[in-house]
């Protein structure tokens, strides 16, 4: 900073000496030429001027031949001591009257034609004498020429002079510097504090009105600016740095819940699958281990029937109806929990299957095995899926299954089985015009044992929906219905995770 | 043979110094004629001495042919006062005439005093080379100092003859009488 302030105080320095020097070098150059001419000419003039009046005086010495008069003519040039000697010549050329200052002298021996020259350090006058019409003879002068002399001593004068401006300029480039650098010197070292210290705090202070003040006014200025940034963008920083710690906090709360939420999801799925696998393996223990006490008590009261035709009598032969009927009924109930419990237990094969063909498949077993009633089934064409084709077809012999029975007292019962695509996604939906249901029981539907009709009305065990519905689920799909008692029903399903295709058809439209 | 050589060097002797003394004596005539002629430039004459702006300035000379001779060829060609010179030769007892300039040589001096008496008055430079000359009324009077020709000037009679003579010419006089 001390480097700054000497530089640009000797800058000022060099150009106050050098402007100085500049206008000196110009004014006493310019003055010493005026002058030196002016001496010059002046000089030549004055001695020109002397030999005219030589020449008057001494024309009539010359005409009437007096050196004497000559002589003393010549004799009053020591009134002008710069003048050194001087000559009278006659018309002949000859010399005539001399005049030496000095004593002694060289005079030319001819005189020369009218002029004025400098001679080294001489000025030599030649002046011809003329009375009218005839030339007398000539003057001769010569004084010594100070031009060197005199352009030396305003040489002295010069330096002298400009010794002494230079100085005075130094002096007062001094105090100008120190009125002008002060201010400057005030404002550079408050801007090297605020850099070194960050110090926003600091003013310069203003020691002048000028442009230098005018600067400290616009630094301070600055400096108020940028040190209400700095505050603004600290405040902003701590602000931002509270809100990511806040933040962070909160993430690592969430994702300590999270973590902690799927432990105990994962607890209690292992719980849950623990108990699913032992209560369905109980299921299916008791179904097994329950058929053989049964086929037993069938084959008995069977066998009473045929090997005691006439020993049992009339009601006995009822009861023992009655009791192979239950038998019948309890073996269906306990093939179809078997094939509930085998749904959730067997492996799950996804293949390229047509849902179509297999529910026209299942619809010709419905009408081989009741022959004896009329059910219009129709199946659309072109239905594909990714599904495990026998849990499907096991899906579709209960739901197609349900329809044909719920159409029992239906005049012209039809069963529609399709589907609603959307683009790669299919709902499969199995329709009829038969009993429906108040769709109030809805949830009620696909529990295991919930039935919504009496048994003496329609048969079933009440398993079967059940049976669908975790069907569907394994295959992540959902399932539900819509219906009406007595305007028929609608099973939806698909087969795939995700959301199923939206607006189901208009059940009333299906049936009428 | 050494008389013959006498005689002829005694003969170049002669010669010699008849050549010097005839040399001497032109140049006297002609350093006089030269200055007759310039008195001419220091000398103011009255307006009347001369009959019109263009009329001639005459000389009168009385006692020396030779010097007229000489002064007739240092004026032509030449003018005095800017005006054409006539010089011209008085012959004894005759009457001067207008005249602006008159030289009486030393052989004329005895009839000096008629001259300037016939003169009085008039606006007439009067050069003389006499002893006494200018008490008897001359105004410029020839002396010869060692080998040189000086001249008086007396300024009453030049005033009488209306006549204003240059101090420049009086500078260069001997002797000025007042």
């Amino acid at each position: 900073m001390t480097a700054i302030h000497t530089s640009v105080a000797r800058k000022l320095m060099v150009v106050v000496m050098l402007s100085t020097l500049a206008a000196l070098v110009v004014a006493l150059g310019a003055m010493l030429a005026y002058d030196l001419r002016n001496y010059h000419r002046s000089w030549i003039a004055d001695i020109s001027t002397q030999a005219e009046l030589l020449a008057r005086t001494t024309a009539p010495a010359l005409a009437f031949d007096d050196a004497r008069v000559a002589k003393e003519n010549l004799e009053l040039l020591r009134l002008r001591p710069e003048i050194s000697a001087a000559a009278i010549y006659n018309a002949r050329g000859r010399l005539f009257a001399s005049y030496a200052a000095a004593g002694e002298a060289q005079f030319p021996d001819l005189p020369e034609a009218d002029g004025a020259r400098v001679e080294g350090d001489d000025l030599v006058v030649f002046r011809r004498i003329v009375d009218h019409r005839d030339i007398l003879g000539t003057v001769y002068l010569r004084t010594h020429y100070a031009l060197y002399d005199r352009l030396l001593g305003y040489l002295g004068i010069a330096a002298v002079v400009m010794i002494l401006a230079m100085l005075a300029a130094y002096a007062l480039s001094q105090r100008m510097q120190r009125s002008v650098m002060r201010p400057l010197v005030a404002i550079s070292e408050v801007a090297h504090q605020v850099a070194s210290q960050r110090n926003y705090s600091l003013r310069a202070e203003k020691l002048s009105s000028d442009e230098v003040g005018m600067l400290a006014d616009a630094f301070n200025a600055m400096l108020t600016d940028i040190g209400e940034a700095t505050r603004e963008l600290e405040a902003a920083k701590r602000a931002a740095e509270r809100e990511v710690g806040e933040r962070r906090r909160a993430e690592e709360e969430v994702l300590r819940l999270n973590a902690e939420l799927e432990q105990r999801v994962k607890e209690r799925t292992a719980q849950l699958e623990y108990t699913n696998g032992e209560l369905e393996s109980f299921c299916y223990t008791v179904s097994h281990d329950l058929r053989a006490p049964l086929r037993a008590i069938d084959g008995f009261s069977q066998a009473l029937l045929e090997d005691f035709p006439k020993d049992v009598p009339e009601e006995a032969h009822r009861y023992l109806g009655r009791i192979r009927s239950s038998t019948l009924r309890m073996g269906q109930l306990i093939e179809d929990l078997l094939n509930l419990s085998r749904v959730s237990r067997t492996e799950l094969v996804r293949r390229d299957i047509d849902v179509g063909e297999i529910a026209r498949q299942v619809a010709t077993d419905l009408h081989v095995r009741n022959a004896t009633r009329a059910v219009e089934i129709v199946v659309w064409d072109d239905m594909p899926a990714q599904a495990d084709a026998r849990l499907l077809r096991a899906a579709l012999e209960n739901l197609m299954g349900n329809a044909w029975k719920f159409t029992g007292k239906v005049e012209q019962p039809r069963i529609e089985v399709g589907a609603l695509r959307d683009g790669g996604r299919s709902t499969f939906f199995v329709r009829d015009n038969g009993a429906g249901f108040d769709m109030a029981y809805a949830n009620k539907l696909f529990g295991a044992f919930q039935r919504l009709h009496s048994a003496n009305e329609y048969a079933g065990t009440g398993i079967g929906l059940a049976t669908v519905q975790r069907i569907v689920h394994r295959h992540g799909g959902r399932i539900w219905a819509d219906a009406k008692p007595g305007k028929g029903a609608v099973f939806f399903f698909t087969l795939e995770p995700g959301e199923a295709v939206s607006a189901p058809p208009d059940t009333k439209e299906a049936q009428a | 043979m050494v008389a013959l050589n006498l005689r002829v060097w005694a003969a170049a002797a002669l010669l010699a110094g008849a050549g010097l003394a005839f040399a001497q004596a032109d140049r006297e005539v002609q350093v006089k004629a030269a200055f007759l002629y310039k008195f001419g430039d220091f000398v103011e004459w009255p307006a009347n001495a001369f009959s019109g702006p263009d009329s001639t300035f005459f000389i009168g000379v009385a006692g020396d042919d030779a010097l007229a001779a000489e002064l007739e060829r240092v004026t032509a060609g030449r003018t005095i006062q800017e005006r054409k010179v006539v010089v011209r030769r008085l012959q004894r007892g005759e009457a001067p005439g207008q005249l602006h300039l008159l030289f009486v040589s030393q052989a004329e001096g005895g009839r000096l005093a008629d001259i300037l008496a016939a003169l009085k008055g008039r606006p007439l430079l009067v050069v003389t080379e006499s002893e006494n000359a200018l008490e008897q009324g001359s105004v410029i009077n020839f002396v010869a100092v060692g080998d040189k020709l000086r001249f008086d000037v007396a300024l009453p009679q030049a005033e009488r003859a209306r006549l204003k003579i240059s101090a420049r010419l009086l500078a260069v006089a001997r002797k000025v009488v007042s």
